[in-house]
C-alpha cells in the first residue's frame, strides 16, 4: 500500500503549501493600510501555491504509474 | 483490453486534403492575428477600441476580457462531463468524454491567451504574477486556479484517461506507434492496473469538482466584489458565471461531438443516447440561467438606484437592448427546442445542434453585457454615458485565438482518437 | 507620521481649471489623461439655471478598492494615505481603474513619446530640441519614493502602465504641498496632514460641515469636499474635457 500512501501524502502536502502560501507567505488579507500589503511576506509565494495545486494532481500520475517493486504481477 | 485494431481509428495518421485545407485556413487566420497581436505591441493599445472609464468615455475592459470568460466557461463542460462519468456511473457518455476534456484543455489554453493581449505589460504580467500575486485580489483565483492549477488538472485527467487508448494504439504498426507506447507508458491493462485506474480517476473527479466550482466562483468575483461598478455587484455572479460556463460548454460539447460523429461516421460509438443526454442537462442549465437573469432583471428594475436603473434601462430598451434580446431570445429558442425533445421524447440531432450553437452566441453576448455595460454605462459621478466599439485589431486576435484552438483540435485528432475506444463497462 | 488629506471648498471655485492644468505640466501626464478634473455643472431649467463646479483628484481612499483588487501589489496604501502606483511593477491590466467608483485611473495606450500634446519622435521637433531631456522624463519625478523606495511619482508614463493622481508624492516628500492646490487661484484646494487639528485642512474641517463622494461605497476617501452638495440626480455636465479618438 506505499502506492497509496504515497500519492495521499503528495494530495496533504499540495494542500497544506496551498494554505500555507495563500494565508501566511503571500501578501497579508484585509484592508490594505501600507505597503506590506502590496509584498508577499516570502518572495515568489505565489509560485509555492501554484506547486501545490500542482503536486495534488501529480498526485495521480505518481498512484498510476509507479513501477510495481517486484516489476509487475 | 480491446482486440487489436488492425489499424488507427477515427482517421488517426491520416492526411485528406480536405483537411489540409482547413489547417491552412486556420493558419491564416493565425497569423492574422499574430500580425495584428504585433501591431498592437508596437503601437500600443491606442489601436484597440478600449479607452479610459471616466472623462474619456470609454470602456477599459473590452473583447479580450468577454472572450477571457467565455473560454474559461467552456471549459467548464468538458471535466464536468468527464467528472460526472465517473461519479454518477453515466458509462454510456464515456466515448464522448476525451472530446469533452479536449475542449476544457484547449479553451483554457485559449483563456489564457486571451488575457495576454489584454495587459498594457504582457511581459511583467508572465513574471509579477509568479512573484507577487496578492491572495486579496479576484485575479489570484483567475490566474493560481484557473490558468494554472485547473488546466494543469484538465492535463492530467486526460492523460490518465487516454492511456488504455493509447496502449490499443501502440498495438498497431504506424509511424505514430511510438509516441503511443510512451503515451501509455507501460499500461496492459492488467486488472490490478485497471484497478488503480478506477480508483485515481474516481478521487481525480471528486477532487477536480470543488476545483472547478472554485475556479469558476473566482472568475465570478472578478465582477461580482467591484462595489464601484453597478450591474456588477451582486452575489449571483459567482453562481451565476458556474451556471453560464455550463450552458456554453455543454452547447459546445455537443456542437463539437456532432462534428465529429458526421466526419467519422461514428453513429454507433457517438450514439443519440448520448445527445440526448447531453441535451438534457443543456435543459436544465439553460433553465437555471434563465432564472438568474430575471432576478437580475428584477432587482435591477425595481430597486430604483439611479445607477442600476440606468444600466438596466441601457440594457433592456437603450443602447445594449439589441445585444441583450438577441441573448434573450438565443436562450429561450433552445429552451424551447429542447423542452419539445424531452416532452415528446422526440429526438432530432440537427435540432440540438441549432441549440447548441444559439447558446453559445448567449453566451459570448451575455459576457459583453456584462464587461462593457457597466463601464460606459456605469459611471458612479456624473462622467456622462461613453461608448465602445471593437476595432479590427481586437477582432482579428480573438480570430487568431479562436483558430489557435481549431488548430489544437486538428492535430490532435490526427495523433489520437479523439472518441474513447474503450467501452465504459471496461 | 502624518496622514495626509485634501480638502476642497466648494464655494470657492470658480470652475477655472487652473489645477487641471498646473497637475499637467507638474506631472506631464499624456493627452486626454486628466488626473486632477473638473467638472462643471448645470442644474434647473431655464431660467432658474446654477452652475456650479467640483474638483475630481484621486480620492486616495482608506479602503481602495483599487488597492485591493490589484493582482501584483503595484497599487498600494502608504501609511501617509496616498495611494501609490508602481509603474516599475504594474502589469497593466487595468483591475484598478474597472474598480474604481471614481473613475480616476488613466492607462497609458501608446508610447510616452506619442502620446504627449507633441509627438516628440517627430524629426522637426528633434532638429529643434536638440536632444534634450523632454519634459515627460523629469528626472524628478523618476527617483523612488518613500522608505519602500518605489517609482510612484509622475514620471515616465511607461506604455501599458496605468496611473493616476499621486497627491505629487514627490513634492509631498520635499515639503512642499501638491501642484493643484498651489496653483489654485481661490485657494479652493486645501492640502496637508488631516491627522494634525492645527493643519489648514483640519481647521478648514471644523468650521464648515463637509461631505465625501460615494460615501455610501465605504472607501472612506481621503479626499473632502465643505461648501456645497454632492452632486444629485439632475446635474448635467457642461464642457466636458474632449474625448480621446
Amino acid at each position: 500500500m506505499t502506492r497509496g500512501k504515497l500519492a495521499v501524502s503528495m494530495v496533504l502536502g499540495g494542500f497544506f503549501l496551498q494554505a500555507l502560501s495563500y494565508f501566511f507567505l503571500a501578501a497579508p488579507l484585509g484592508i490594505p493600510t501600507g505597503v506590506e500589503y502590496s509584498n508577499p511576506r516570502l518572495p515568489f509565494a505565489p509560485a509555492i501555491f501554484i506547486a501545490g495545486v500542482m503536486l495534488v494532481f501529480i498526485a495521480a500520475i505518481v498512484y498510476e504509474l509507479l513501477p510495481d517493486r517486484d516489476g509487475g504481477e | 483490453m480491446q482486440a487489436k485494431l488492425e489499424r488507427l481509428p477515427f482517421g488517426v495518421g491520416q492526411l485528406t486534403p480536405k483537411y489540409l485545407t482547413f489547417v491552412m485556413g486556420m493558419l491564416v487566420l493565425l497569423a492574422i492575428g499574430l500580425l495584428s497581436y504585433g501591431r498592437q505591441l508596437s503601437e500600443g493599445h491606442i489601436i484597440t477600441g478600449l479607452r479610459d472609464i471616466g472623462s474619456m468615455g470609454g470602456a477599459t475592459w473590452g473583447l479580450y476580457i468577454v472572450f477571457l470568460i467565455y473560454f474559461v466557461g467552456v471549459s467548464f463542460a468538458g471535466i464536468t462531463i468527464a467528472a460526472m462519468i465517473r461519479l454518477l456511473d453515466v458509462h454510456y457518455l464515456k466515448p464522448i468524454s476525451r472530446i469533452a476534456e479536449l475542449i476544457t484543455v484547449t479553451a483554457l489554453i485559449l483563456a489564457g491567451l486571451c488575457i495576454l493581449p489584454d495587459l498594457g505589460q504582457p511581459l511583467r504580467g508572465i513574471t509579477n504574477l509568479f512573484r507577487y500575486a496578492r491572495p486579496q485580489s479576484p485575479f489570484f483565483g483567475t490566474f493560481t486556479l484557473v490558468v494554472s492549477g485547473y488546466f494543469f488538472a484538465s492535463l492530467v485527467y486526460l492523460y490518465l484517461a487516454s492511456r488504455p487508448d493509447a496502449a490499443t494504439c501502440a498495438q498497431v504498426p504506424s509511424r505514430l506507434q511510438g509516441l503511443h507506447r510512451l503515451w501509455a507508458a507501460g499500461y496492459r491493462g492488467t486488472p490490478a492496473e485497471q484497478h488503480r485506474r478506477k480508483v485515481a480517476s474516481f478521487w481525480l473527479a471528486i477532487a477536480i469538482l470543488p476545483l472547478l466550482v472554485t475556479a469558476h466562483s473566482t472568475l465570478g468575483f472578478v465582477f461580482g466584489l467591484q462595489v464601484g461598478r453597478p450591474g456588477w455587484h451582486s452575489a449571483l455572479q459567482a453562481p451565476g458565471f458556474v451556471v453560464m460556463a455550463g450552458v456554453s460548454g455543454v452547447g459546445l460539447v455537443i456542437l463539437v461531438a456532432a462534428l465529429f460523429r458526421r466526419l467519422y461516421g461514428a453513429e454507433t460509438r457517438l450514439d443519440d443516447r448520448i445527445f440526448r443526454w447531453l441535451g438534457n442537462l443543456l435543459m436544465v442549465l439553460v433553465l437555471a440561467y434563465l432564472y438568474f437573469m430575471v432576478v437580475e432583471w428584477l432587482t435591477g428594475a425595481y430597486e430604483g438606484h439611479q445607477h442600476e436603473l440606468k444600466l438596466t434601462k441601457a440594457l433592456l430598451g437603450g443602447d445594449f437592448a439589441s445585444t441583450y434580446w438577441l441573448a434573450v431570445i438565443c436562450l429561450v429558442v433552445p429552451l424551447a427546442i429542447l423542452f419539445g425533445q424531452w416532452v415528446r421524447n422526440q429526438f432530432s440531432l440537427t435540432q440540438l445542434v441549432v441549440a447548441g450553437a444559439l447558446v453559445n452566441v448567449a453566451a459570448i453576448a451575455k459576457r459583453y453585457l456584462l464587461v462593457v455595460p457597466s463601464q460606459t454605462h456605469g459611471t458612479l459621478l456624473p462622467y456622462g454615458t461613453g461608448s465602445y466599439s471593437p476595432t479590427s485589431v481586437e477582432y482579428a486576435v480573438v480570430l487568431g485565438v479562436i483558430a489557435l484552438g481549431c488548430l489544437i483540435f486538428a492535430i490532435f485528432v490526427k495523433v489520437f482518437p479523439v472518441i474513447d475506444l474503450t467501452d465504459g463497462a471496461e | 507620521m502624518p496622514r495626509y488629506g485634501m480638502v476642497i471648498d466648494l464655494d470657492r471655485c470658480t470652475g477655472c481649471r487652473a489645477c487641471m492644468a498646473a497637475c499637467k505640466v507638474e506631472n506631464n501626464t499624456p493627452e486626454g489623461s486628466f488626473w486632477m478634473y473638473v467638472f462643471r455643472f448645470e442644474e434647473g431649467e431655464y431660467p432658474n439655471t446654477r452652475i456650479w463646479f467640483m474638483p475630481r483628484p484621486c480620492m486616495h481612499c482608506d479602503n481602495a478598492p483599487c488597492a485591493k483588487v490589484c493582482p501584483v501589489g503595484a497599487r498600494y496604501k502608504r501609511e501617509d494615505g496616498i495611494v501609490a502606483t508602481d509603474w516599475d511593477r504594474c502589469i497593466g491590466c487595468r483591475y484598478c481603474e474597472v474598480a474604481c467608483p471614481y473613475s480616476v485611473n488613466y492607462f497609458n495606450w501608446r508610447d510616452p513619446e506619442e502620446n504627449q500634446y507633441v509627438n516628440w519622435k517627430d524629426p522637426e521637433l528633434e532638429a529643434l530640441s536638440g536632444g534634450v531631456i523632454p519634459p515627460y522624463k523629469n528626472p524628478d519625478l523618476d527617483r523612488p519614493c518613500g522608505p519602500e523606495k518605489r517609482h510612484i511619482a509622475g514620471a515616465s508614463h511607461v506604455e501599458g502602465v496605468i496611473e493616476k493622481c499621486t497627491f505629487c508624492v514627490h513634492r509631498v516628500e520635499a515639503g512642499k504641498t501638491t501642484a493643484c492646490a498651489a496653483n489654485c487661484p481661490e485657494h479652493a484646494i486645501i492640502f496637508g496632514d488631516l491627522d494634525d487639528p492645527a493643519s489648514e485642512p483640519s481647521q478648514k474641517l471644523q468650521r464648515k460641515s463637509s461631505f465625501r463622494l460615494l460615501e455610501e461605497a465605504g472607501t472612506h476617501p481621503r479626499v473632502q469636499y465643505v461648501g456645497g452638495t454632492p452632486h444629485g440626480h439632475g446635474w448635467r455636465q457642461i464642457q466636458p474635457a474632449g474625448k480621446r479618438s
